[in-house]
């Protein structure tokens, strides 16, 4: 363990990924957002700002550049009587917990630098060069990938062993900059937000972690990258058994969940502008407000990012893996041939036996390459689908929402968790 | 004839409106439908008028540009009695009366300049000229801007200069205006 | 005591009493043109007729006396057919030119036609044509057209000014308001007639076509041309006096007030200083306050201990009660100054009416700030005292000073010999090019303020619209020089400033009982509204 393995990398790791993958998107989110409800509306949405040249428009992409500036320069106003370091801890605790959860978001399976990986039963192995003492070491004993790869070959800030308790963990945070922020500012347009956010989020995180449970039962994993290379299995021999193939229920519910967790339309009661102002930060101006929408933004990113994890298969491409394209299960070594199996002997098999080989047989990078897009695709869809919702939706009433979080959405996920219990006890 | 009552029946929400997923996925096809017609179509399915680089063409029978009458010795008919200055809600109008020299006409207004940009073109001050002194007719204001392209423009002053340009002053009120035959005081004449 | 009954509602009134006023108590509001109630009764216009119970003919409301068991329609049909056609016989001759007429908007002609009359004339014969614009005095101008000749300003004439110059002329629909031959309406109180006037017909040069009246912004004030402090309504649109009008206040102007102080208005918006100054340079007024201060302490300490000895304090009779009382403090508590004097303007012509010789609106109320024996010195002898160079620096409030030609001349160059000469006024009057430090102050009708007059009645203005650039009112300088001075003047709010201005009044004034002054502090701040007037 030397300086650049312990500091630099991780460190480079949070800067790509927080800063130039969810903090990017998320900013480039505001003007998408503006963007997105003008088509809708058949409208040009912004267009107006320029650089250099007046002619120079880009469609309104300055408007970015120039919304960050006006954020900036604008008055930090605290109101008279609020209470001062909440008021200014609360956008930061709003931003904090959107951020943090992207340490465990998986942009790619571990890299491998052994010798080439193949798949058995849907799951990519990475065998060292040397085999050594492992050789003789039956494959089922080594299937946590975990024992031959490099740390820093993880394509994810940190692999927790249990990663999705740490999702909750941190969402569970989210609640303390809205209400932290409605008490602080001293409104009561404020304050009635930040109780509004605080009991929506808290109803709505009851649903949302109990329609995973189902997804943790059938994967039987709590490690985000391990819950995507169970994904990759075929189902029937041709289908890949991602999340929301095995768990359809649970997709929508948690995303509804979700969208309720992010006080996004038509979830957005905590900040109804009809009646609350602007809610929980009706009290804000300048970077102050900048931030709180920043983390609405990076919020939409993270949910669209544990959604693709969870049950759009991840950084999995459809039947891709490591070698190349495979179209069916038949062209793979079965799980239960993999109980019998030495490292060696599969190793000899993947290699030698042509029944083995891929469909369409692709270099490692570009595999590489093509899972990562294929993830920053899905989350990029996710946002899409999220905007167009909040664009499609009206808003709810709040007996509504509570509704249907706790009469609704609880029920159908613990009926979800019960039938999943029942098939996988019974098949 | 009474009135008569028409009962209506509530619509009934059948199953699967009141799961509201249908229904959302309908909506979500509506935006959808919106949205990508918007991205392949814009010159279709855009409907913004890109002020001031287009502009939508007024009808042929719009009265967008105000005149002030004149008597039938070409002096200005208005009396200043500011009805329409009081009137106006964009407060556009600036009158400042003065002394005429005949003692029969005794006020007129010295300065009366019409603010063409803050005028909303409602037409209340020609309701309210008692005198038919002022008319709104076939014309439209002119631009905000100065064109780039033209020897007025100056980048550093060029809205200071469209904005004075909006000032229009009794003169060139006039200019536009011709002789009115209505008689003070009503429609009746002696 | 006469009981009678009118619209069915009982009312007990003195004797004499007459309908109108008996009618005006019970709220009742009979249109009447001729009639005023500071002017004698002559029932011409005819506008008042109400059915009295009892009498074939209908009565005049402003002339019958009330008598007992009198009973008094004011609307019934009988009487509103009377009114609509007194109107239409009025408007037989009259030019209908209410677009161009000043008086619109405050014209009872115009009221009336809306209330009874609103049909189109039937005359078919072409109207009377009679004189325009004629310059009836130098202040006023006459329509013949649009008069009702309801002789309200002949009677002022006659009756109030006693200088009888206008007349009717001519008769029938061909009668005129005239002067008499070589006069012309000149006396002091001319341009009272306009306000009198009901109509259009008269005039006032001054106002004509400068504002149309629904425009004006009326605020209950005092007029400060002299030390009678006439009450008035002072007029103003975007923050600019248009006119002052008298206010009905029986303590001091009845309805009336003199053309000269009818015109002070203008003196409000002349030669404003805008902008605190220091040695020419412009600054805010916290950097003014803090400068300011500086400069005054280090001019007083240079002088070395007997320094606050060699500041002149000049109190101006022009500002009010709080600036002064204010001022006051901030001479003797942040400054150490005991030299007091007094500014203002000079004394001029003064008649038996109202006009007074001191043209200064509160002399009475700056005397009362000071305790009895320690008042402050008049100007003379702060002429002396530079002369003799016993004052180094001097503090002046208002840019007026009561001497006149060479003396004011040397004053001025006394001026240029001092170490520091402060302005706090809200006009230079040449004053501002000698003084190191300005502080612009607002005038009475930018600032709530107390006056005393000459006769020790006390009257409030009220905030007619904001301090104009950066201009504060006295007190507020005051304070805010004296905190930089370590000598905070505490009060914050005018109310509270006003109480303890009051209390350190009543003081003052209590070892001399029998001065005049003492009855300010029973004096009604709220002079009552014209109340049998329209």
């Amino acid at each position: 363990m030397n300086f650049i393995d312990v500091a630099l990398i991780p460190l480079l790791k949070i800067g790509v990924i927080v800063f130039g993958f969810a903090m990017l998107i998320g900013s480039m989110l505001t003007l998408a957002e503006r963007k997105q409800s003008a088509y809708i509306q058949r409208r040009k949405g912004p267009n107006r700002a320029y650089l250099f040249r007046k002619d120079l428009r880009l469609n309104g992409l300055f408007h970015l550049i120039a919304d960050g500036l006006k954020m900036l320069l604008k008055e930090d106003f605290v109101p008279h009587g609020a209470n001062r370091k909440l008021h200014l801890l609360a956008p930061m605790l709003g931003l904090m917990p959107a951020m943090v959860i992207f340490a465990i978001v998986p942009f790619m399976d571990y890299a491998c630098t052994g010798a080439m990986a193949a798949p058995i039963a849907g799951k990519d192995y990475c065998f060292p060069e040397e085999l050594g003492a492992l050789a003789n070491a039956p494959l089922a004993e080594l299937s946590n990938p975990l024992f031959n790869a490099d740390l820093n070959h993880w394509f994810q800030v940190a692999n927790i062993h249990s990663g999705l308790l740490y999702i909750f963990a941190v969402t569970g945070l989210a609640v303390y900059g809205s209400a932290i922020a409605g008490w602080a500012s001293n409104s009561k347009f404020s304050l009635l937000g930040g109780l509004r956010a605080s009991a929506q989020m808290i109803s709505y995180e009851v649903s949302m972690g109990l329609s995973l449970a189902g997804i943790l039962m059938i994967y039987g994993t709590l490690d985000v990258n391990e819950l995507v290379r169970e994904q990759g299995e075929l189902l029937f021999g041709f289908l890949p058994q991602w999340g929301i193939v095995l768990q359809p229920l649970a997709f929508f519910l948690f995303l509804t969940a979700s969208i309720a967790e992010s006080k996004r339309a038509p979830f957005d009661m905590p900040e109804a502008e009809s009646e609350l102002v602007a809610g929980y930060f009706t009290e804000y101006s300048a970077m102050k407000f900048a931030v709180f929408s920043l983390g609405e933004f990076v919020t939409v990113v993270f949910i669209a990012a544990i959604v693709s994890t969870l049950f759009l298969g991840g950084w999995q491409v459809p039947w891709l893996y490591a070698d190349g394209f495979h179209f069916t299960a038949a062209s793979m070594p079965s799980a239960v041939a993999a109980q019998q199996l030495t490292v060696e002997a599969a190793q000899s098999a993947l290699t030698a036996n042509t029944n083995f080989a891929p469909d369409i047989a692709l270099p490692y990078w570009l595999v590489v390459a093509l899972r990562i897009g294929g993830f920053v695709t899905k989350v990029l869809l996710m946002c899409f689908l999220q905007l167009q919702f909040r664009w499609t939706v009206p808003r709810f009433r709040y007996d509504q929402i509570m509704h249907l979080g706790w009469k609704i959405l609880l029920p159908l996920s613990i009926a979800n968790l019960l039938i999943t219990a029942l098939v996988i006890l019974l098949v | 004839m009474a009135a008569q009552t028409v009962t209506l029946e509530r619509q009934k929400r059948g199953f699967w409106v009141q799961t509201y997923l249908p229904e959302i996925f309908k909506g979500m096809g509506v935006t959808l439908k919106h949205f990508f017609g918007a991205i392949a179509k814009p010159s279709e399915n855009i409907v913004t008028v890109s002020y001031p680089e287009e502009q939508r063409p007024y009808p042929a029978r719009y009265r967008g540009r105000h005149r002030l009458m004149v008597r039938e010795d070409g002096q200005v008919r208005c009396v200043a009695c500011m009805c329409c200055s009081t009137i106006c809600p964009a407060n556009c109008i600036h009158i400042e009366a003065a002394e005429h020299d005949d003692p029969s006409v005794e006020k007129y207004p010295e300065t009366f300049v019409i603010d063409q940009l803050r005028c909303i073109v409602c037409g209340l001050c020609v309701e309210a000229c008692p005198c038919d002194a002022i008319r709104m007719d076939t014309g439209v204001h002119c631009s905000p801007f100065i064109a780039e392209d033209t020897d007025d423009f100056n980048a550093l002053e060029g809205e200071l200069r469209a904005r004075e340009r909006a000032f229009y002053a009794r003169d060139l009120l006039m200019e536009a205006g011709d002789h009115s035959r209505a008689v003070q005081g009503g429609r009746r004449s002696f | 005591m006469p009981k009678c009954k009118i619209n069915g509602k009982s009312i007990t009134v003195e004797r004499g009493t007459t309908i109108i006023q008996a009618a005006a108590e019970l709220g009742f509001d009979i249109p009447h043109f001729c009639y005023h109630p500071g002017l004698s009764v002559p029932a011409n216009c005819r506008m008042c007729l109400v059915e009295v119970k009892g009498a074939r003919k209908l009565l005049p409301a402003c002339y019958t006396q009330v008598s007992d068991k009198m009973e008094v329609q004011t609307d019934s049909e009988r009487v509103v057919q009377s009114r609509r056609a007194v109107l239409e016989f009025i408007l037989v001759n009259h030019p209908v030119d209410c677009p161009i007429c000043d008086q619109a908007g405050e014209c009872k002609l115009q009221d009336y036609y809306m209330d009874y009359d609103t049909q189109e004339s039937r005359l078919r014969t072409p109207k009377v044509s009679k004189v325009k614009v004629y310059p009836i005095g130098p202040e006023v101008v006459y329509d013949g057209e649009r008069c009702i000749l309801c002789t309200r300003c002949v009677r002022f004439c006659d009756e109030i000014t006693g200088t009888n110059e206008l007349t009717v002329v001519e008769r029938g629909d061909r009668s005129e308001i005239r002067t008499f031959p070589g006069r012309e309406l000149d006396n002091n109180y001319s341009m009272c007639t306009v306000d009198l006037c009901p109509v259009g017909a008269l005039t006032s040069r001054d106002f004509r076509f400068k504002c149309r009246v629904w425009l004006l912004k009326s605020t209950d004030s005092i007029c400060a041309g002299c030390s009678r402090g006439c009450s008035i309504h002072m007029e103003q649109h975007r923050s600019e006096v248009q006119r002052y009008r008298p206010r009905y206040n029986p303590e001091i102007n009845d309805y009336w007030m003199c053309d000269a102080g009818r015109l002070s208005y203008k003196e409000l918006h002349r030669d404003r200083m805008l902008k605190p100054l220091i040695n020419g340079a412009a600054y805010t007024w916290p950097q003014v306050a803090e400068k300011g201060a500086a400069l005054l302490r280090e001019s007083i300490d240079a002088l070395g201990e007997e320094g606050a000895d060699k500041v002149g304090f000049v109190f101006s009779p022009q500002s009010s009660c709080e600036g002064l009382y204010m001022a006051r403090r901030f001479a003797e508590e942040a400054l150490g100054c005991t030299r007091h004097y007094v500014g203002g303007r000079p004394h001029g012509d003064q008649d038996d009416f109202l006009i007074q010789r001191d043209k200064n609106p509160n002399r009475n109320g700056l005397l009362l700030q000071f305790p009895r024996g320690q008042r402050p010195q008049p100007f003379e002898q702060l002429l002396a005292d530079m002369e003799s160079g016993q004052i180094k620096i001097l503090y002046m409030m208002g840019s007026e000073v009561p001497v006149e030609g060479a003396q004011a001349e040397r004053f001025r160059e006394l001026l240029r010999e001092l170490d520091l000469f402060v302005l706090q006024a809200p006009r230079g009057d040449g004053l501002d090019e000698l003084a190191r430090v300005i502080l612009p102050a607002s005038t009475h009708a930018e600032q709530r303020g107390t006056y005393i007059n000459c006769d020790g009645v006390a009257q409030q203005t009220r905030e007619a619209f904001k301090p104009l650039g950066s201009s504060l009112p006295d007190w507020q300088i005051a304070m805010k020089l004296a905190a930089r001075l370590g000598a905070p003047l505490t009060t914050t709010f005018i109310a509270k400033l006003q109480e303890e201005m009051w209390e350190a009044m009543k003081a003052n004034a209590q070892p001399a009982p029998e001065a005049p002054e003492a009855e300010t502090t029973e004096a009604d701040d709220d002079a009552p509204e014209e109340a049998a007037a329209p």
